[in-house]
């Protein structure tokens, strides 16, 4: 990384002006936050509290007016939003002509939040004086709000308790608007009257050395950033009452557990930053941004968590302090614990904070959820393994790859085409000379159910005879520069223009030219990757756009900066649905910039990484990570985007690629080739079985993706999510769960090594995946598992039952029809396992119209049952042509594992389904030598949509 | 026929029709209810209840590892006891098909032309049999390729002239050679001895120099032609150093731009390293040597003479020698007398230094001119045979060289193919390099020089205009050491061959960067048809 492009905190004008704010504000003892909320302004109506928060700007008390509002919404959060009374109406000059528009943004609300913002009704005022108001709200009015007045604070408890606090430090900022005092010489035009006044304002503007020097505008290299509306940051310290440790604000290359951020022995010296970028060649361990950003925040402490949501789409740094010493003690125990202070830090537009009480760490998923939107349904193959590589150089290349795939028996879904197959880098275009039969190609990859997904990015090339970029101009749907004309700069194909998907006339151009008839040579197997739209602009300051560019609604880019990547995935998203009159599917779109929101449209992966041992290691916790900030449909790029992985390390990184939600291969241009069949013995063989392994649980990652659609779940789970109450695990994040299938990973990330301690979070059994050896585990210890190259530290936990499609296939569409294979993992009481099945055609949106098949699977002592899972009537179901297919697929086997010795002597179980019953034979295999005692039920051959029941 | 669905004849035995059970194959002592022979589930620890379903196919050690009770390793790491699903493809050629692909939904024609292998319709798939139009497709091919293979014969026949009769041409140009040799040993025996017999008459003679005497003149006159030859290759240098001096100034130039107006956000990390060289270089570079001033260069260029370098004029008017003394004397005397003394001194000194009385002292600047005839002749007689040694040499190693199989490439040697492939032709030649020639006019990039011949197993699609490398071992000949790439190893290009009625490229791929593979039809790569090892079905 060339760090010097990027900036630091104190490069960053107002993150210097508020880190200096800090501290000044926490080295003095008289501090007092000039925010104070007036009382009679205040009315509290349907679980909504609105009020004027009155800044005191000088010493002789003159004051700015923030309208407030807070609101209690009926999940339980509370969000808290704060204006500026001045900008909200208007009533400010802005410098150079600008034609930008003058409120703070407002609009981020419209990108990102999809519901749960209906009002809690039953919030109420539960008490009030002339110091604080309380407002208690959330299921069974647990929640409290209570504010205080002067200064300006809010405490939020959960059952009586303090959780979370807002400006309890006093370093609650709103940088109001101010004209800008030129030095008094260039003062001539002005009367005099007005001049002794601005220089009086001047007098009292800036005590004692406030740092004006970034106010007006800031330099960095060689770009200048005019900053038409002056200072005008958002600021406020958040507490976390007890917490020990925060999760969340994705994407960094660092631990899952964030670290402090103000120096200090393996702390960072820098606050944690948010500014979507294109970071060449990206440092690990690092509070740097990297391409997408979530300012979603979790906080969590033994059988706690809690979190917020800072809804802003500016630049945004956070700093995080923990510390023992709490200026208030805390209302509950009394050992001193750690409190973790985060202080956030946005460059502009209004302040807006959701407050999450939890207390589960699923109850903030899911209310995150309800607000930002949950993962779509996936295209069923987008969950199989991806073949990325820039480039894959012609037509024929394609076809010999996907050849060569079969001939070595390695099943894939998708192979991916990067930015040469373009003519000259102009989008929606054919090279030609090296892709001359793109129809013939689709063709020839359809003819095995694979998928082709080609790269379209968000700059349009600037050359003439280009009819997508005649029609950007000429329609005006580009992003335009501080002076209103369009924005020219350079990115792949040199002069580009960009397109500004934050209009709708500009998207619907965008998905005008991904119809069929419009991006000759796409199919129905075409897919499509979104890349560059942070927005990379090279000759950019650090790489992207001028803050002063102008969007859709005359918003400056430094408004919506974070939120620019999504915007555009948004709109090729929507483009997909409209290809072709009649076709409704799930669009498949992968993006590299994303924010709070992104989980709707499509899926994510960490961006350009490195085929070094380190960024293995480092991409675990990086898409856990996004599980947590509810955008679990992510992924690293396995083998390592720049440089050559050792044979070693590329088998390694496919054996944990198989435990990324988003599984794909991919290689820089100027890297050695790396198909897994190239690897040869006995690497090959390894990287095969790895993938398989991905392949015959898909069933198993499909429910996983289900759930994280229905209620925002993490696919793959650190152990704080599954197990909140062990302190042990808290910080653990190299090893997951996969879903609810108790199926627990931890890939090897380091050279050489030859095994791996995997922390066990409880008492139940756990079983070895591929041997079914008994693990001797302790609950809070690690134990020692052998892990020699061809093996995947991967245990099955005692009461779970998931399923599995055995038979190796060449892709996930031709697994469609194959039988099932149940895995049951007993619990340590020898009787017991529970599991869940999603299904569906992974293709249409016929899902939402009960076109699904979604099964519970319960063993109770000596019988296992299967039955709907939401106790529908599934005869009730009009079966459309997937259910009815769906007939003639049946459960195979059933594997139980750790079955209990009262099946020794069984010979056969008796299946009842259907109103028929039949039995079938068990072959029980006694524990032996280690591994657990576990029988075989034999063709079942009951359908894996019908309620059946086996009783041993 | 009441075979079970996908056995293969040669599995018949082991599934009798009437037998109320069934032994597993690899594992006879599991015995299994016959109704559970393709019922889609997998019983038998080795596969072989399953020979027409996919049930079994996850036996195999490319699956993850799982218990499997009764099977050879107790694991399904073991091999299943069936190669695959039996498709009798009748009015075709019978084959296996991978397990694996039974009932997943695809027709696999190539592999299974009636269609069986989708016996199930899953996904309501119905592959009908394309037998009859496949088989006769495939005999029409087969007929063709038999046409083609025999005229690609007759060439490689012809081929096969050329090289041996080029061979021979090698052959009889070395025993010529050798002859020639042979002579020119005597002739040089010969003339060393004239040589020396001419040398040993001329040694007493002492040959005056115009104007200037004596070893020391002779010496002088060469230590003045040497530094003139010095002075004016210095003069040289120097302007070859100030035309580098000028080139590496603009080219610095160029790069210390480069390096400061490059974009890092290219991803290029060529680029990048190349900035990182330069940085490095130029970072080392800082520490001035000690320059030569070009002042003391001018003063040394300076033409000789009495206020500069050297003044010879000074060193010609020196002592004279001994043998002066004899000329001074000699010059007072009549010319008959003269040439008499002269003899005479001559024998006189010849016989005093053959008896070492008087110091050899030959003249290592001038000799006569019998002495020189005589050297230059022996001279001429030596690189003659130095020369034709190493033509002997030549040939022979080239008559040893790997021209690849049969000598075949003997023939093809300095004959080259081309093909355009977009903006760019590529060029093979035969046994020499390869070559990839812009049509923008950014000159052309050697791809590597001829290294050696290798045998790889190829296998590729057979197509339908023969233009493949099919299945099997080819020859490739490797070209290595090419131009370089921009912050990358030299080019080299694999050249696979295969055997066709002509020469042709077909294609040319660049995997990865400036690693190339160059697909070739040659009836030079065609098998002897009087061999065995005719590509069968098998193969495919």
């Amino acid at each position: 990384v060339k760090e010097h492009d990027f900036k630091k905190c104190d490069q960053s004008g107002f993150c210097k002006r508020n880190r200096a704010f800090a501290d000044n504000a926490l080295q003095s003892n008289s501090w007092q936050s000039p925010y104070n909320l007036l009382p009679e302004t205040k009315s509290f109506k349907d679980g909504q509290l609105q009020a004027t928060i009155l800044k005191t700007i000088n010493a002789n008390g003159d004051a700015v007016k923030l309208p407030i509002t807070v609101s209690f919404l009926e999940s339980g959060t509370a969000r808290v939003t704060i204006d500026e009374e001045k900008r909200q109406k208007g009533e400010i000059e802005l410098r150079h002509d600008s034609k930008a528009r003058k409120e703070r943004y407002n609009e981020a609300e419209q990108w990102v939040i999809v519901g749960g913002l209906t009002l809690d009704k039953g919030a109420k005022v539960a008490s009030e004086d002339k110091k604080q108001i309380t407002v208690q709200y959330g299921p069974s009015s647990k929640f409290e709000a209570v504010i205080k007045f002067s200064p300006f604070s809010i405490d939020f408890k959960r059952d009586g308790a303090s959780q979370i606090k807002f400006n309890d430090r006093g370093l609650l900022n709103m940088e109001h608007w101010r004209p800008k005092i030129e030095p008094k010489q260039e003062e001539k035009k002005e009367g005099d009257e007005g001049e002794e006044k601005k220089e009086e304002e001047q007098k009292v503007e800036a005590p004692k050395g406030e740092d004006e020097s970034t106010w007006w505008e800031e330099t960095f290299g060689s770009n200048t950033d005019s900053k038409p509306r002056g200072p005008e940051s958002v600021a406020l310290d958040i507490e976390f009452v007890g917490y020990e440790h925060v999760f969340g604000i994705p994407s960094h290359a660092g631990p899952l557990s964030l670290k402090q951020t103000r120096g200090g022995e393996g702390n960072y010296q820098e606050p944690y930053r948010m500014y979507n970028a294109d970071v060449f060649e990206y440092i690990l361990d690092s509070p740097m941004t990297l391409y997408g950003s979530i300012p979603f925040m979790q906080a969590h402490r033994k059988d706690s968590s809690v979190g917020v949501f800072w809804l802003n789409a500016a630049e945004t740094w956070v700093d995080i302090t923990k510390g023992k010493d709490s200026k208030n003690p805390l209302a509950l125990g009394v050992l001193s614990k750690t409190t973790t202070t985060t202080h956030w830090i946005s460059e502009s537009g209004l302040l807006d904070v959701f407050v999450f009480l939890g207390p589960r760490p699923q109850d903030i998923t899911s209310k995150y959820a309800e607000l930002t939107g949950t993962s779509a349904m996936p295209q069923e193959f987008s969950i199989g393994y991806h073949q990325c590589r820039w480039n894959y150089v012609s037509d024929e290349d394609v076809k010999d790859v996907d050849r060569k795939m079969d001939k070595f028996k390695i099943p894939y879904d998708v192979i991916w085409l990067d930015i040469e197959y373009t003519d000259e880098k102009k989008y929606f275009t054919w090279d030609s000379h090296t892709f001359p039969d793109p129809v013939g190609m689709g063709k020839h990859l359809d003819a095995h159910g694979r998928k082709l997904v080609t790269i379209i990015d968000p700059h349009i090339k600037n050359v003439d005879n280009y009819h997508v970029s005649s029609e950007l101009k000429s329609k005006d749907h580009a992003v335009h520069n501080k002076e209103g004309s369009i924005f020219e700069g350079w990115c792949w194909p040199g002069s580009s223009n960009w397109i500004d998907a934050f209009s709708p006339a500009a998207r619907e151009w965008w998905a005008s030219l991904f119809k069929y008839s419009a991006f000759k040579g796409t199919l129905e197997n075409t897919w499509v990757w979104n890349d560059m739209n942070e927005p990379s602009v090279f000759n950019g300051p650090e790489t992207t756009m001028p803050k002063d560019n102008l969007h859709h609604g005359g918003w400056e880019h430094r408004d919506v900066h974070n939120l620019n990547g999504m915007t555009f995935h948004n709109a090729t998203h929507h483009a997909l649905k409209s290809r072709k009159p009649g076709e409704l599917r799930r669009p498949f779109v992968l993006t590299r910039a994303f924010f709070a929101g992104s989980q709707r449209v499509g899926a994510m992966w960490t961006g350009d990484n490195q085929a070094a041992w380190d960024h293995l290691e480092a991409s675990i916790p990086m898409v856990l990570s996004q599980g947590i900030a509810g955008y679990p449909f992510s992924g690293a790029d396995v083998g390592g985007f720049f440089g050559n992985p050792d044979k070693e390390l590329l088998t390694r990184w496919y054996q944990a690629g198989a435990f990324y939600p988003f599984f794909r291969g991919h290689a820089h241009i100027d890297a050695r080739r790396r198909e897994p069949y190239l690897a040869g013995e006995p690497y090959t063989p390894i990287i095969t079985a790895a993938l398989r392994l991905r392949y015959a649980l898909l069933p198993s990652w499909y429910t996983a993706f289900y759930q994280a659609h229905a209620d925002g779940s993490p696919i793959i789970k650190p152990m704080f999510y599954t197990h909140p109450g062990e302190e042990g695990g808290l910080e653990i994040d190299d090893q997951f769960f996969v879903g609810n299938t108790g199926l627990l990973a931890r890939p090897v990330t380091k050279e050489g090594q030859n095994s791996v301690d995997i922390w066990i979070p409880d008492d139940e059994v756990y079983y070895d995946y591929f041997t079914y050896n008994l693990i001797p585990t302790t609950k809070g210890k690690k134990v020692t598992l052998d892990a020699p190259l061809d093996k995947i530290p991967l245990l099955m936990q005692g009461g779970h039952i998931f399923a599995r499609r055995d038979r190796p296939r060449r892709s996930s569409a031709l697994m469609k029809w194959d039988d099932y294979t149940l895995v049951v993992a007993v619990s340590k009481d020898g009787k017991s396992a529970e599991g869940d099945l999603y299904v569906d055609d992974g293709d249409s949106f016929d899902f939402e119209k009960g076109q699904y098949i979604r099964r519970k699977f319960v063993m109770e002592g000596s019988t296992i049952s299967s039955v709907d899972a939401e106790g529908r009537d599934t005869k009730g179901v009009k079966e459309g042509e997937w259910m009815k297919k769906m007939r003639g697929v049946s459960v195979d086997k059933i594997m139980v594992v750790g079955a209990p010795s009262s099946w020794a002597n069984k010979k056969e179980v008796s299946v009842e389904s259907e109103g028929k019953s039949w039995s079938v034979e068990v072959e029980y295999s006694p524990a032996a030598k280690g591994r657990a005692a576990f029988a075989v039920i034999k063709k079942v051959g009951a359908r894996i949509g019908a309620d059946w029941k086996i009783v041993a | 026929q009441s075979l079970p669905r996908g056995v293969g004849p040669e599995f018949a035995k082991f599934y009798e029709s009437k037998a109320p059970t069934f032994k597993c194959i690899g594992n006879p002592s599991i015995v299994i209810k016959s109704s559970q022979i393709n019922d889609n589930s997998c019983d038998c620890p080795d596969g072989s209840d399953e020979p027409g379903t996919a049930a079994c196919a996850y036996i195999d050690p490319l699956s993850p590892e799982q218990p499997l009770p009764g099977s050879a390793t107790g694991t399904t790491n073991t091999t299943s006891a069936l190669p695959g699903f039996w498709c009798a493809n009748e009015g075709h050629i019978g084959s296996y098909v991978p397990f694996m692909y039974v009932n997943d939904g695809v027709c696999d024609y190539d592999l299974c032309c009636d269609g069986s292998e989708e016996f199930a319709h899953v996904g309501g798939v119905k592959c009908e049999n394309r037998c009859k139009a496949i088989g006769k497709e495939y005999r029409r091919i087969e007929e063709e390729r038999k046409k083609s293979k025999e005229r690609s014969a007759e060439s490689r026949r012809a081929l096969l002239r050329d090289s041996a009769e080029l061979r021979r041409k090698v052959e009889s140009r070395i025993s010529e050679l050798r002859q020639e040799i042979n002579n020119l040993e005597v002739k040089k025996v010969d003339l060393q001895r004239k040589f020396e017999e001419v040398e040993r008459s001329e040694r007493g003679k002492v040959v005056k120099d115009e104007g200037q005497g004596g070893k020391l003149g002779v010496l002088l006159s060469q230590a003045k032609a040497r530094v003139k030859e010095l002075r004016d290759t210095l003069d040289k240098v120097l302007d070859q150093r100030d035309d580098l001096q000028d080139r590496v100034d603009k080219l610095e130039d160029i790069l210390s731009k480069f390096k400061e107006e490059y974009n890092p956000n290219f991803n290029d990390e060529g680029v990048k390293a190349a900035v990182k060289s330069w940085e490095d270089y130029s970072a080392s570079n800082t520490g001035a040597k000690d320059d030569i001033a070009d002042a003391d260069i001018m003063k040394v260029l300076e033409e000789d003479g009495p206020s500069s370098g050297v003044n010879w004029a000074e060193f010609a008017e020196g002592d004279g020698s001994d043998a002066d003394i004899v000329y001074n004397l000699e010059a007072y005397l009549p010319s008959f007398v003269r040439d008499f003394v002269h003899e005479k001194l001559n024998q006189a000194r010849v016989w005093m230094i053959e008896n070492g009385i008087l110091a050899d002292n030959p003249k290592t600047g001038q000799e006569s001119l019998l002495v020189k005839a005589a050297r230059e002749a022996l001279d001429a007689a030596r690189n003659d045979f130095s020369s034709k040694t190493s033509q002997l040499e030549e040939q022979e190693k080239d008559l040893e060289k790997d021209y690849g199989p049969d000598d075949i490439f003997r023939a093809l040697k300095g004959r080259c193919i081309s093909s355009d492939v977009g903006e760019y032709e590529y060029e093979l030649c035969w046994i020499d390099r390869t070559m990839q020639k812009s049509k923008k006019g950014h000159g052309n990039t050697n791809m590597g020089n001829f290294v050696r011949i290798d045998r790889e197993y190829a296998d590729e699609e057979e197509r339908v205009d023969g233009k493949s490398l099919g299945k099997g071992e080819r020859l490739v000949l490797r070209y290595d050491n090419g131009q370089g790439c921009w912050n990358g190893p030299n080019r080299r290009t694999d050249v696979w061959l295969a055997c066709a009625e002509k020469d042709e490229l077909w294609k040319v791929s660049e995997s990865e960067k400036c690693v190339y593979r160059m697909e070739v039809g040659t009836p030079a790569a065609c098998e002897d048809l009087h061999e065995p090892g005719v590509r069968t079905k098998d193969e495919l």
